[in-house]
């Protein structure tokens, strides 16, 4: 439990390099990082959260895959995320309700980053915390033109 | 995170009955349990240095040695000051013991004759002391020993203090100096590894629970962190008040005696008489030209204490656990009644954290959704562990 690997032949911290939020880390500041996640494995068809659930953080897919969707919602599923992805990033920022269900869809290994661990983060390692929230901005302005985009078209349909 | 959690009449209960629960099995490994938060005190001084010196860079492990280090050069430069005042003192701590009972006893002397003095009923309430002659007698009987007043007895009861207690105080130290020495050890450990022992316990937490899991980890830590930096800012707060006013009177080492009352005031109730006490015996010995010196004294400590009640207290330690004063009265003379005076000095940090725990479970398992993710999960895990059990 208190002993890890070496970096360079960490499995987890290579994984965590490939996710897109902790890309721009070296892997001593990707070992800090790890240092604050909780690990969880989900099998298929388990609900990770339920829409309507005080979040508390956000949830980075190592492998595995997830379906977010609204129960009762005729579109079904509305995002699929893959390993690299991450999702639930709004309750990093604040201390809102999930809008939707989060679900995996085949055996799943997350790590999840906490609220108030960003938050000591962003005290003891600002460095470190403020290129996460410049990679999770880049990410959520992604996902909202997108969502423009489908809107605009989806108003543009005969 | 500042979500009023609402907890039904029998979470409340469930919540008393395992805060005395609690209080009565501390009471019984109080050797571990002062350690502990003292340690828990010393991790929340220390925490805000650590986290100062990772933000410069030095990794955790670097930062909780050189911050562990520079407290011990500290712990012992200021015992190398103070030891030979101590060892000074403790010479002629017999003598000053009396000496103090003596000032005690002059003032309760001086008192009770002033009452007689002002108020006509001090008179009347008098007891017949056996060393008044009856009326008509002619004095004492000349074999008999002179009588002894009750202030003498009490006098020489306390002077004989000392003498009576001296091997179980030196036995008493002897078992708790190795307690003690396990605080800077502790204290290290939580600061080292205290984020991989919430990660470790977290790791058994279901699914389901996760989140909400994580939330009560954070609300018990915040609890414990705010109730300890509550009461260090109260302590700091009644000795600079009650300091200055000793200042002010002249007194001898007044922050150094505003700092003992103000540090004695953790136990409840006791602790501020014990306190006051002290600084009344003081102020008595230290001017014995002036009789009124106590009475102010006396009078300074009251208004401090008042203060501290209406003022600081609702400011640092009662903001930090949210609770209802009449529910913190309540519990500090339950948690006396069942565990004495531990139970005096435990009973608020251990409700704190019980009652955040026990919101937050009662909120878990009556949260019917919650629970049938719980056995959803477990379904699909006991499905899995017998898939291919049975052949076709």
């Amino acid at each position: 439990m208190f002993f890890g690997l070496p970096f360079q032949r960490n499995p987890r911290l290579q994984m965590l390099k490939n996710v897109v939020l902790f890309k721009d880390l070296s892997m001593h500041e990707l070992g800090m990082v790890d240092s604050l996640l909780h690990e969880r494995r989900y099998l298929a068809d388990e609900v990770i959260f339920d829409e309507g659930e005080e979040g508390q953080g956000l949830f980075v897919v190592l492998s595995g895959r997830v379906k977010i969707a609204r129960p009762g919602d005729a579109r079904g599923m509305l995002i699929e995320f893959d390993p690299g992805s991450f999702f639930g990033e709004v309750a990093l920022l604040d201390q809102s309700v999930r809008t939707a269900q989060a679900r995996a869809i085949e055996d799943t290994h997350i790590v999840a980053l906490f609220r108030a661990e960003f938050y000591s983060l962003l005290q003891t390692h600002s460095a470190i915390a403020s290129r996460i929230s410049f990679q999770l901005a880049r990410v959520l302005a992604a996902r909202l033109r997108q969502a423009v985009i489908n809107s605009n078209e989806h108003h543009m349909a005969p | 995170m500042n979500r009023a959690l609402a907890a039904g009449p029998i979470v409340w209960l469930g919540i008393i009955l395992t805060t005395c629960l609690l209080l009565v099995l501390f009471q019984s490994m109080l050797w571990l349990v002062m350690p502990v938060l003292m340690a828990i005190v010393l991790y929340y001084i220390m925490s805000p240095w650590v986290n100062l010196a990772m933000s410069k860079g030095i990794s955790r492990s670097r930062a909780v040695f050189i911050v562990t280090m520079l407290l011990c050069v500290l712990i012992l430069a200021v015992g190398s000051i103070v030891e030979p005042k101590i060892v000074a003192a403790s010479h002629d701590w017999r003598d000053k013991i009396k000496q103090y009972s003596e000032v005690g006893m002059n003032l309760v002397d001086k008192a009770e004759q002033t009452l007689k003095h002002y108020f006509s009923f001090a008179h009347s309430s008098e007891s017949p002391s056996p060393a008044r002659p009856a009326s008509g007698s002619v004095g004492f009987v000349a074999n008999e020993p002179p009588p002894v007043s009750s202030s003498d007895n009490l006098e020489n009861d306390v002077s004989n203090l000392p003498a009576k207690y001296s091997g179980d105080i030196a036995r008493e130290l002897a078992h708790w100096i190795p307690s003690l020495l396990l605080v800077p050890y502790i204290t290290y450990f939580f600061l080292l590894d205290g984020p991989r022992f919430k990660r470790f316990l977290v790791q058994a937490i279901p699914n389901a629970f996760f989140e909400k899991a994580l939330y009560l980890f954070y609300r018990v830590e915040d609890q414990i962190r705010r109730y300890f930096q509550g009461l260090l800012a109260l302590t700091a707060l009644d000795a600079i008040s009650l300091g200055v006013g000793l200042w002010f009177f002249g007194i001898n080492a007044p922050f150094l005696l505003a700092t003992i009352a103000a540090v004695l005031a953790w136990l409840p109730y006791l602790g501020s008489i014990a306190g006051g006490l002290l600084v009344v015996l003081v102020a008595a010995h230290d001017a014995p030209s002036n009789p009124w010196l106590p009475y102010e004294v006396i009078a300074l400590f009251i208004l401090v204490r008042l203060l501290d009640d209406f003022v600081f207290m609702p400011m640092t330690v009662g903001r930090s656990l949210r609770m209802h004063p009449l529910v913190a009265v309540m519990m500090i003379l339950l948690g006396g009644a069942v565990a004495g005076i531990s139970g005096l000095l435990l009973v608020m940090p251990v409700l704190g954290v019980v009652m955040v725990t026990g919101q937050i479970l009662g909120e878990l398992v009556t949260d019917e959704r919650v629970m049938a993710r719980y056995w959803h999960a477990r379904e699909l895990r006991h499905r899995r562990a017998r898939a291919d059990l049975y052949a076709d």
